[in-house]
């Protein structure tokens, strides 16, 4: 066991004594999570881009944290980063460690998730919850008449209710459904963001509303745990729509499984703010406003090829 | 002590020993008062599905429990075996894919693996087993995200050209009109339950939890029966896993998370208690119904999400409150016999 033992802090000391020097400068990413496609890409294709523009970088996950957040932003001042690329841990809990960050000399762009304070962050670049949320409920309306003329019953799977997200969209949702006197809300419940929550929601659901004609989800993740839902118990001609334009949504729609989405442009709000945070480093300002927000694309089956990963194909 | 409190108090007694059994009951009655469809036969087919999921993690950790230990692995374990499966079907190994058996047989070894790793942890290393599970609760999650690199393996159903279809029929087919899941579920506790009372291992694992010392003295190869408890609970871990993977014909590096809760909770509301020694198999599956039929029906009933929680968190409580109630009034009767159902007492 002593052996073990040793060998164990042997391979450990060999591996921190491995790190190479690198002088270039560091920009810190902080992401949300790596296991969802959408925060995936984001962190994906700021590093590529940070990289790219001769940037050293370090992504870390904060998985909605606020005091993980707080923690892996001290080791960002600690490292001396140059510039924090940020998709934060909420809105309000977010604002003291920007604000840590910003007096630490660190350059903060916001991407994916504002916070409630402005003229800390250099930039916060966001796209349009409530754009997007209206755009895709606009097409649930749409495809529901086209299926179903007369009145008919739909359900909604909410996100987690304490994300602003998920309040923002499911808001958005009902701006639109809830001026369509043939459209009955039959059941609204939160399934986390989850995929398997959403699956077992959704089976309950069925059960009890047997008069569900179609589904809303407030991301792509819950929209496909309804599409196995609605698969498994053998009905067909269910409406389904979700929220990001997540790479597996985009396939469920090519094969006719989900009918629209509503993709949030990751790639290239991530792209813009390391290319933000360049231009201020360079020059010390970025030029454009603080808050900007990109307005989302609706993908439907027409035209589901032209998206891909987050992006719209050039 | 006069002979109608002894009466009346061990007529208590029954009641609180049934306590899982009437609280069920009772959610069943008032869900089927609030929702109509909720004794529909369709619909208690897929609450028994749900409650498959929780009831084999909790059957499969009830052992560990028993003895006196804890697996807060099982969701991450659930989660690392969906992923090794995905990855065969989807990915293959140097690209060759892996038909649908042989993904299973993998995912499964790669969890008994881990269990291994728990039971050496805790019984060669000394390691309390809240911090030993707790370790291989991060590693198993980190090998599951590693596997895929956060990714999604989309498409398990597979393609008759790739030979790897088959998969989708663990979680959705259905034998005598009954899903499959619930099959597995009910196997997997009526094996547990005659090991548990029938064989040396189940009178072991009670021997070990009711008092360790007593149990080495007595010959008992404590150490083994240790690493057996983790690596069924690791397996039964592993196959909710598949099942999940398999219903949703994707696996998510994600999936199982938190649900160590859920089966603690249900092992709990069982009667078994977390000192080990005492409780049984049988109680856990009932554990797992109550806390099914809470989550379901709440649903159909159209309850918001944080008073789900609340509920939720309102019944693991008073059950255990009363379990601690129901501990007072036994020792208070000690000169009673023992009933029926009582469970095998520490052997000497």
């Amino acid at each position: 066991m002593t052996f073990l033992r040793m060998t164990a802090c042997v391979a450990l000391v060999a591996i921190c004594g491995c790190h190479a020097r690198d002088t270039r400068p560091l920009i810190a990413i902080i992401v949300p999570a790596e296991d969802n496609p959408y925060f995936k890409a984001e962190a994906d294709a700021a590093a590529a881009r940070a990289a790219q523009l001769g940037y050293r970088t370090r992504v870390d996950v904060h998985g909605d944290d606020a005091y993980r957040q707080d923690n892996l932003v001290d080791a960002a001042i600690a490292s001396d980063a140059k510039a924090l690329i940020l998709d934060n841990a909420g809105t309000d809990a977010s604002i003291s460690a920007v604000r840590r960050a910003s007096r630490a000399g660190i350059a903060v762009f916001l991407m994916d998730r504002q916070i409630n304070a402005r003229g800390i962050a250099k930039a916060q670049i966001v796209s349009d919850n409530d754009q997007g949320a209206r755009l895709v409920a606009g097409e649930f309306d749409r495809a529901m008449h086209a299926t179903y003329p007369g009145k008919s019953s739909y359900a909604e799977l909410i996100g987690r209710e304490s994300d602003t997200n998920a309040q923002v969209r499911t808001t958005g949702f009902h701006a639109v459904l809830d001026k369509d006197p043939a459209l009955t809300l039959a059941a609204a419940q939160s399934a986390n963001w989850s995929q398997s929550e959403a699956f077992s929601k959704t089976e309950t659901i069925l059960q009890a509303h047997s008069d569900i004609r179609g589904i809303i989800a407030g991301n792509d993740t819950m929209a496909l745990g309804a599409v196995a839902a609605v698969k498994s118990a053998g009905l067909h001609g269910i409406v389904i729509v979700g929220f990001d334009g997540s790479p597996d949504a985009i396939a469920a729609i090519k094969s006719g499984e989900m009918d629209a989405t509503s993709l949030q442009p990751a790639v290239l709000i991530s792209r813009m703010a390391v290319d933000e945070a360049d231009v201020f480093l360079r020059r010390g300002f970025t030029g454009k406003p603080e808050i900007q927000i990109i307005p989302c694309d609706l993908v439907t089956r027409l035209n589901a090829g032209q998206f891909i990963n987050f992006e719209k194909r050039q | 002590m006069n002979d109608t409190r002894s009466i009346s108090a061990s007529t208590l007694l029954l009641l609180l020993k049934l306590r899982a059994v009437l609280v069920l009951v009772a959610l069943i009655i008032v869900f089927a008062l609030l929702s109509p469809s909720f004794l529909t036969a369709n619909n208690l087919s897929i609450l028994a599905k749900h409650v498959s999921i929780t009831a084999i993690l909790a059957v499969g950790m009830t052992f560990v429990i028993l003895s006196g230990g804890i697996d807060l692995s099982v969701g991450s374990i659930a989660g690392l075996a969906g992923m090794v499966a995905g990855g065969m079907l989807t990915v293959g190994i140097h690209g060759h894919l892996s038909g649908a058996f042989v993904s299973i047989c993998a995912a499964l070894a790669v969890s008994l693996l881990v269990g291994v790793l728990n039971g050496l942890l805790v019984t060669q290393f000394g390691v309390a087993p809240f911090i030993a599970t707790l370790g291989t609760l991060y590693i198993a999650r980190g090998a599951a995200l590693l596997l895929s690199q956060g990714r999604t393996f989309p498409d398990l159903a597979g393609t008759p050209e790739g030979g790897s279809t088959g998969f989708t029929a663990l979680g959705q087919s259905f034998f005598l009109h009954v899903p499959l899941p619930v099959w597995l579920m009910l196997v997997i506790t009526a094996a547990t339950v005659l090991i548990a009372a029938r064989t040396p291992f189940g009178r072991h694992v009670y021997a070990i939890g009711g008092n360790e010392r007593a149990a080495r003295l007595a010959g008992i190869r404590i150490d083994r029966v240790k690493v057996w408890t983790y690596c069924f609970s690791a397996v039964c871990a592993g196959l909710v896993g598949l099942i999940i993977a398999s219903q949703l014909e994707s696996a998510h590096p994600a999936t199982g998370e938190s649900f160590e809760l859920n089966a603690i909770a249900a092992v709990v509301l069982g009667g078994t208690s977390l000192m080990g020694g005492r409780g049984s198999v049988g109680g856990s599956l009932i554990g797992a119904c109550v806390i099914g039929v809470l989550a379901d029906g709440l649903v159909m009933v159209g309850v918001s999400e944080f008073w789900q929680m609340v509920i939720k968190g309102v019944v693991i409580v008073l059950a255990v409150t009363v379990d601690q109630f129901q501990a007072r009034i036994q020792s208070r009767l000690t000169a009673a016999p023992l009933s029926r159902g009582d469970t095998p007492r520490v052997l000497a």
